[in-house]
């Protein structure tokens, strides 16, 4: 059985063994360096319980468990506060309409401004799973497991939310968008730069970005061709939040060029779609298949399981997983459909 | 004898012919005969004073006495900018550092500029293939900084040119092409002959307002900014002889260079001197090489004139000149005439009076 909680330090190696073994950009959410990595789980810990330096700035990570072997195949996290007190940078896609009446002509012109305006919207980051479970329900219960959370602590999250889907990477590791712009003013290859971004402070991206707007049409090809779409890899959570209710809008990222999707927090389909049910036991369970959450915190769990509708907001769950969870008839659940 | 007088109406057809010729790159000077006639009546308006002193326009013809010939222009705006927007892209530099990774990078950019408004432009210097030789192009280049200097309070302090960028034979520019023609579906020569009938603020309106960095432009484009076209070398190199210096600013269209100086440290007026008209009964040989000449300008506002005459005219108080030049200069014994060397290697007449 796949299990979603928070992150805990015994975690670390098999995290760490799934960040090298994913070649793909996660290094800047989820840090490959190990203390780094602690730090981060710890601070996940710590905001879970609630501790006051880390109010207001929470930083949640969450995994996969399968509970069979207690290994770990993905991660997932919540930022409450995009920057986490600093400065969270894109460029916003902006047009401008160069037109002469004297001349007669009007023409449409692409401006990528730098902008923080996402800063303090919580950010849904560090999601990474095994390759082989993509597509499958474990994927889309390690990411919408996230968001039933957030409905169960809608106070600690903000009313937009933002995630930033990788952009485009060739196989040979060129990153198009970060050759044709942020090369020039970073002078560091793309791992470089998107290694300082995970593990240092943000102020080299506020030093070293380019100042003024960037006129696209003066990007390269490839470029251009990149700016706003995810990397292949990424176009099955794409599809997921799609579903969910986040859209492209009109920010990218400054090192690879991908698009940040966004959404409002409370139109998202898990948030409106969860509801509290009772906990009742029963023999014969028939229905569809739900997410369902149990606890708070750092008790917070969240299973696939087929749940059958009682009166008055209840619902019937196989036993087997009422113990798996340790969870008793009359305790409260949130639930989604699958 | 060759003789810079103001531009006059009967210069149109020497004119258009010239411009005709001239072709694509001479943007102030488009072969149409109504904007010609118009440039021409400026000029006059000018010199007679009939319009402000910043709206100036000061044109000045070569003529060929025997041919009875305009074989050459030059002119002087008074200010630009005034009535249209003057822009300029400045060339400059842009430092992202940061200490905690030791990176230190200088991007160099382009800034949307307007820095020569009100400042004086000498401009539209034109001559015909046929006199090329024998310094006629210094005479008609240099006599407008005798004339500057002469008439100080209706210019700026500050006297600038605008030299004319690298385009390839059939008229592309590399900049253009990798800058302007992204936001401005147009060839270069038909912008370039926009720019000549008026309209450069109206193109200028079009390009990029933000600043442009260079890494993000291809080689061929950035190679090019701060350089001239290879045909107006030796402008360039006359205009350094001068003191004349590259400003930072280029043109937005073809990243040619802005040179400027300041009036009073341009050579021709440090090295010039004044002296009085005595008109001489024995013969003078006026032909002498290029070298051995120097400019005479008879100091008139309305009606300037300059020509060219031997060094050895030059006395310790007076100048002695022929008949034929005094009354080509319009001036008579006793009036004070203007004196300025002709050629840069040439000794200057400071030195060859102090001989």
């Amino acid at each position: 059985m796949w299990v979603v909680r928070p992150a805990q330090l015994k975690d670390l190696p098999d995290i760490k063994a799934l960040a090298s073994a994913l070649k793909a950009r996660v290094s800047s959410t989820v840090p490959a360096d190990e203390a780094k990595l602690a730090e981060k789980i710890e601070y996940s810990r710590r905001s879970l319980a609630g501790e006051p330096d880390t109010a207001g700035n929470e930083r949640l990570m969450f995994v996969l468990e399968n509970t069979k072997t207690g290994k770990v195949h993905g991660t997932a996290g919540i930022d409450a506060r995009a920057g986490s007190g600093h400065p969270f940078y894109n460029y916003r896609r902006d047009a401008l309409i160069h037109a002469s009446h004297e001349l007669g002509v009007s023409s449409r012109v692409d401006v990528l401004y730098p902008s923080h305006a996402l800063t303090d919207r919580t950010l849904l980051c560090s999601f990474m799973i095994a390759p082989e479970l993509r597509g499958t329900e474990a994927f889309e219960l390690l990411s919408r497991a996230r968001l039933l959370f957030v409905a169960r602590h809608r106070a600690l999250f903000a009313k937009l939310m933002a995630v930033e889907i990788q952009g485009v990477q060739l196989e040979s590791g060129a990153v198009p968008f970060w050759d044709s712009l942020g090369r020039h003013f970073f002078n560091m290859d793309f791992e470089t730069a998107d290694a300082h971004s995970g593990a240092l402070s943000k102020t080299f991206i506020a030093e070293l970005m380019p100042p003024n707007p960037i006129y696209v049409t003066l990007l390269t090809d490839a470029a251009q061709a990149a700016l706003g779409q995810p990397h292949a890899m990424a176009a099955q959570t794409c599809d997921l939040l799609d579903r969910e209710g986040f859209q492209i809008g009109n920010y990218v990222d400054i090192f690879d060029g991908g698009p940040v999707l966004e959404a409002r927090t409370d139109m998202l389909r898990s948030v409106i779609g969860s509801h509290r049910k009772t906990l009742r036991t029963g023999e014969e369970i028939r229905g569809d298949v739900y997410l369902v959450s149990i606890g708070e915190g750092e008790a917070f769990r969240c299973v696939l399981s087929v749940l059958s509708e009682g009166l008055v907001e209840t619902v019937k769950m196989p036993v087997t997983l009422q113990t798996q969870l340790n969870c008793s008839h009359g305790d409260e659940l949130l639930v989604v459909p699958l | 004898m060759l003789i810079i007088r103001p531009l006059q109406e009967t210069d149109l057809d020497d004119l258009y012919r010239m411009a005709k010729s001239a072709g694509k790159g001479l943007t102030s000077l488009p072969a149409n005969k109504d904007r010609l006639a118009g440039k021409i009546n400026r000029a006059q308006e000018t010199f007679n004073q009939r319009c402000a002193p910043e709206a100036g326009m000061y044109l000045f013809a070569l003529e060929d006495t025997e041919l009875k010939q305009c074989v050459g222009i030059s002119g002087i705006e008074a200010r630009v900018g005034l009535e249209e927007v003057f822009y300029n892209y400045r060339l400059s530099t842009t430092v992202n550092a940061s200490r905690e990774l030791g990176v230190h990078v200088r991007t160099p950019t382009l800034h949307l500029s307007n820095d020569m408004t009100d400042t004086t432009e000498i401009c539209s210097l034109l001559l015909s293939d046929t006199h090329r030789k024998g310094g006629s192009g210094l005479l008609l280049s240099r006599c407008r900084f005798m004339y500057l200097d002469d008439f100080r309070r209706h210019f700026s302090e500050k006297v600038f040119a605008e030299m004319r960028g690298v385009s390839d034979e059939s008229g592309r520019s590399p900049l253009w092409d990798a800058l302007g023609a992204r936001f401005f579906d147009m060839e270069f020569s038909q912008a370039d002959y926009l720019s000549g009938v008026g309209n450069k603020s109206f193109i200028a309106e079009l390009m990029p307002k933000f600043p442009i960095y260079l890494p993000l432009l291809p080689g061929a484009a950035r190679a090019v900014i701060g350089r001239v076209h290879d045909n107006t070398a030796p402008a360039l190199k006359m205009l350094q002889s001068e003191g004349f210096n590259f400003n930072g600013l280029v043109d937005i269209f073809d990243g040619g260079p802005l040179v400027e100086a300041f009036i009073h440290n341009i050579r021709t007026v440090r090295e010039s001197l004044n002296r009085h008209v005595l008109i001489s009964r024995k013969p003078i040989n006026l032909e002498v090489p290029a070298e051995e000449r120097v400019m005479i300008s008879n100091r008139s506002f309305r009606d300037f004139r300059v020509t060219t005459i031997p060094m050895q005219c030059i006395k310790p108080d007076t100048v002695s000149i022929p008949a034929e030049v005094a009354e080509a200069l319009d001036v008579s014994s006793g009036d004070l005439v203007r004196l300025a060397p002709l050629k840069d290697a040439g000794r200057s007449p400071i030195q060859m009076v102090a001989h």
